[in-house]
């Protein structure tokens, strides 16, 4: 579970979705109502949220200073300024939704055959951005070669509205249904936005970090109260932190030039079939 | 942000009631879209609605006149 969580939480292929699709189809003794399983997902997340800290610590920095001296001073004069408020104003929209609607919507939908259908509509997502996207190619590089100099004609997470950010950050609620990737959606959005498939991953990333480590944060004194095997959840935390920084550094890198298309078709394929198990399996 | 001083006292206003109502979250008075009414406290909501309310400060800074530069 815990390098399918720190895989599939970056990817966009939705990890909640497939935390609720693979033990059920696997017939793992793994219930999610289960007193223990909100702690060891929150050791998970936080592995994953070490993860992301760590492979943009240095950009960490540059954006929490620039977050207090551009709240203080009033006015942004440099990147990681503006990029710290574009963060800002991302994470407000999914913190408004994720608070309110969290509850409601994973007691309405989280049965194994709500998240194959939203894995397969996910997947739909994916390639329709990707079709959206490819218009926007035609409309701005028609003069580009290479899809590394198409990608170059489009712009850097520093460089897209604050109303954009918000909408990407809104994106991030969707997330909340299992089966809708957050990566995929907010990467997606980005896409939307303008961005370099590279700068909407990494956007995603940054966007992701504060809310997975809060997610994780917050539950902590439920996790203290708990009776559980602390050193397998930290084992598992662990794994869970190395999947997620093997997973960013490779999308990242495929996103240089790689396309959101196969994960859409994975999903698609995904959900069908679990759909199919679910329905037929005896 | 156009730099607009009715926007901004607007928006410490607007933070005012957003740490107002944090802490009622905080000491268990209201109980408005919560997963578990049982539980006094809402901790998460407070938090939600402190940075709400950090982030109208911020708003208000930008949008306060600074002077001619």
């Amino acid at each position: 579970m815990g390098l399918l969580q720190g895989a599939t939480e970056l990817f966009p292929v939705s990890s909640l979705g497939h935390a609720v699709l693979i033990p059920s189809l696997l017939h793992w003794s793994f219930k999610q109502s289960d007193p223990s399983f909100v702690p060891f997902l929150v050791l998970l997340h936080l592995g994953t949220a070490s993860a992301l800290l760590f492979i943009y610590r240095a950009q960490w920095v540059d954006i929490i200073s620039g977050f207090f001296t551009a709240a203080v001073r009033g006015r942004i004069d440099k990147p990681s300024e503006r990029l710290a408020m574009l963060l800002l104003v991302g994470t407000i929209p999914a913190g408004i939704l994720g608070v309110f609607l969290e509850h409601e919507l994973k007691s309405l939908f989280a049965s194994p055959v709500a998240a194959a259908s939203f894995l397969t509509a996910n997947g739909f997502m994916m390639l329709g951005f990707e079709v959206l996207r490819r218009r926007a190619e035609k409309r701005v590089a028609v003069t580009a070669m290479t899809r590394v100099e198409q990608e170059e004609s489009f712009a850097v997470a520093e460089q897209i509205s604050f109303k954009a950010a918000a909408l990407v950050g809104a994106c991030q609620a969707l997330a909340l249904l299992p089966g809708i990737s957050r990566s995929g959606v907010t990467i997606g959005g980005g896409l939307m936005a303008g961005l370099r498939h590279q700068e909407a991953a990494r956007f995603s990333f940054l966007l992701a970090t504060p809310i997975i480590a809060a997610a994780g944060v917050l539950e902590i004194p439920q996790l203290i109260a708990s009776d559980v095997p602390l050193a397998e959840y930290l084992a598992a935390a662990v794994l869970s932190g190395t999947a997620a920084y093997l997973s960013a550094r490779f999308l990242l890198r495929y996103f240089r030039s790689g396309r959101l298309d196969p994960y859409g078709w994975y999903c698609v394929g995904a959900g069908i079939i679990s759909l199919a198990l679910l329905t037929f399996r005896p | 942000m156009k730099r607009n001083n009715t926007l901004s006292v607007a928006l410490v206003v607007l933070a005012l009631v957003f740490f107002v109502v944090a802490g009622l979250y905080a000491v268990g008075v209201l109980q408005f879209m919560v997963s578990d009414p049982s539980v006094s406290h809402h901790y998460t909501h407070a938090i939600l609605f402190v940075v709400l309310a950090v982030a109208s400060l911020i708003g208000a800074n930008f949008a306060r006149s600074k002077g001619p530069a």
